[in-house]
């Protein structure tokens, strides 16, 4: 059947592709109402969506291959709204990603398996690429991408896949108020990683509440740097990090552990990870004079 | 994908050509005093297929692209598949070509043609979402496919090609939730093979583009 016509090879590679990112997308059975999807991660792991799990014991993944296995909760990190999965005793291939990130126009297959009647797919483009977003769960999206694919009941948690089968991201509808999103594969796969060593994304707080306001160019002069604005201190927590540490109202925070922060979503970005529970400079502007503050960082629970 | 496409006109021109082929085959069917479905021409003999929902009013006319109008009379139905077989008086009519539908794949190119919202002839265009089953009211299974083409009132018996212009099946509007659901062709060749001779499967071979 060589040398059709080129919308039939067109076809046939789409359906390759569905072939492909069928063998890592499997069935996540984890709450009450219809069952979503989830993407082989590792081996032995799943990465899905973290709002689909809605109970830690009695998960059940269909496999590919149709069988169900149970799994337990390795990982979650409702502020990204991602999940990692663990079964035992199976032994899975995982998702190939796409070399590159995903551009706008390419084409994009959004992958499912919400039922045990096989693979479903919806094809569309990729729309849109944003972030940083907050997300409403806690959580700083640092890009997402928006697709015109249909997000059919049940494919939160599968994988956005290119015309090779390779995974372009993980989507889903519990970040944006129902709004079907797509977490790239590098944000999701870095998640992905910090879950599997540690269980959780750990996220920091000062105990501050703040509003950016523009830094003079005598301030810019004196930090030594370009950094057109800051955080106006205008609210210290009672007995959090940044009061132990002597912060003070009026005080504009400017960086955090040398790093800038020029707006509140920064911040957010800078409190991430092993930063966690140590003590950290945070450079404020007192008085206009750039000084140097430790503060412990507090973890948000 | 990379090396299949030296330029990326040639998908234009594909699509274009396989669409223009497959129009021939597309009527409106009018039923009683109701909004306007469509059908697809099944044999060259006068042969029309539908959905049973779409004739269901009776006085029933079938009408051509070129304006040409026929009354028809329905030669079998089905209402659980809801398929409708129609004849009319003409032959040498420009039969669709037809696709076996169990070899399909999720993800396959798919083209739905009908007139939504009553407009006449209108392309739309997706991939297999899905291949699975419904109950219909009678308690049968039935297969069904499921795309993500944007369908509407009016694609109703109109029919699902694939990629090469061959019909795979037929939309229909009454059975499925949000997604399109079409009534496979191997669903619709059970259907036929009441009073026709078996159906063969026959692919066009005239949309190679060289």
């Amino acid at each position: 059947m060589a040398n059709e016509n080129p919308l039939t090879e067109l076809s046939n590679a789409m359906a390759d592709a569905v072939e492909k990112g069928g063998t890592v997308t499997v069935l996540v059975n984890a709450r009450r109402r219809m069952p979503a999807s989830g993407i082989v991660y590792s081996s032995d792991m799943i990465l899905t969506a973290d709002h689909v799990v809605e109970r830690e014991d009695d998960i059940r993944l269909t496999l590919p291959d149709g069988e169900t296995v149970t799994a337990a909760v390795a990982g979650r990190d409702p502020g990204n709204d991602l999940a990692l999965l663990r079964l035992s005793g199976a032994s899975l291939t995982a998702a190939a990603t796409a070399p590159q990130p995903a551009r706008i126009g390419q084409l994009a297959l959004a992958l499912g398996r919400p039922d045990s009647a096989g693979i479903q797919a919806s094809l569309g483009v990729v729309s849109a690429a944003g972030g940083p977003v907050r997300t409403g769960r806690g959580g700083l999206l640092e890009n997402y991408l928006r697709t015109d694919t249909i997000p059919y009941p049940g494919f939160s948690g599968g994988p956005l896949i290119d015309t090779e089968g390779r995974v372009l991201g993980l989507n889903t509808s519990g970040l944006a108020r129902g709004v079907s999103l797509t977490i790239p594969a590098g944000s999701a796969w870095q998640v992905a990683e910090i879950l599997a060593k540690h269980g959780r994304v750990r996220r920091g707080f000062l105990g501050v509440r703040s509003q950016p306001v523009p830094i003079s160019a005598t301030q810019q002069e004196a930090l030594g740097r370009d950094q057109e604005s800051g955080l106006l201190l205008v609210g210290i927590e009672r007995g959090e990090p940044a009061e132990q540490a002597g912060l003070l109202v009026g005080d504009i925070l400017v960086a955090v552990a040398g790093q800038p922060v020029g707006d509140a979503d920064e911040l957010l970005s800078r409190l991430v990870g092993s930063i966690v529970g140590q003590p950290t400079p945070v450079q404020i502007l007192r008085g206009g004079q750039p000084t140097l503050i430790t503060v412990t960082i507090g973890e948000r629970r | 994908m990379t090396a299949l496409f030296k330029r990326t006109s040639i998908l234009d021109e594909a699509f274009a050509s396989v669409v223009q082929e497959v129009q021939r085959s597309l009527v409106v069917i009018q039923s009683g005093r109701f909004g306007a479905g469509a059908g697809v021409i099944w044999q060259s003999n006068g042969l029309i297929l539908t959905n049973f929902h779409v004739v269901a009013h009776g006085h029933v006319r079938v009408i051509f692209a070129d304006g040409r109008e026929f009354a028809a009379r329905q030669v079998l139905h089905e209402p659980g598949l809801d398929l409708a077989l129609l004849q009319i008086d003409a032959t040498g009519l420009p039969a669709a070509s037809s696709a076996d539908s169990r070899l399909l794949r999720v993800g396959q190119l798919v083209m739905a043609l009908g007139h939504p919202w009553g407009q006449r002839g209108m392309v739309t265009t997706g991939i297999i979402s899905g291949l699975g089953s419904v109950q219909t009211n009678e308690g049968r299974t039935i297969d069904i496919i499921r795309s993500d083409v944007s369908l509407a009132p009016g694609n109703s018996g109109g029919p699902l090609i694939d990629a090469s212009g061959a019909v795979i099946g037929i939309n229909t509007m009454v059975v499925g939730g949000d997604l399109g659901v079409a009534i496979p062709s191997h669903v619709i060749a059970g259907f036929t093979d009441q009073i026709l001779a078996p159906h063969s499967f026959r692919r066009a071979d005239s949309h190679a583009i060289v």
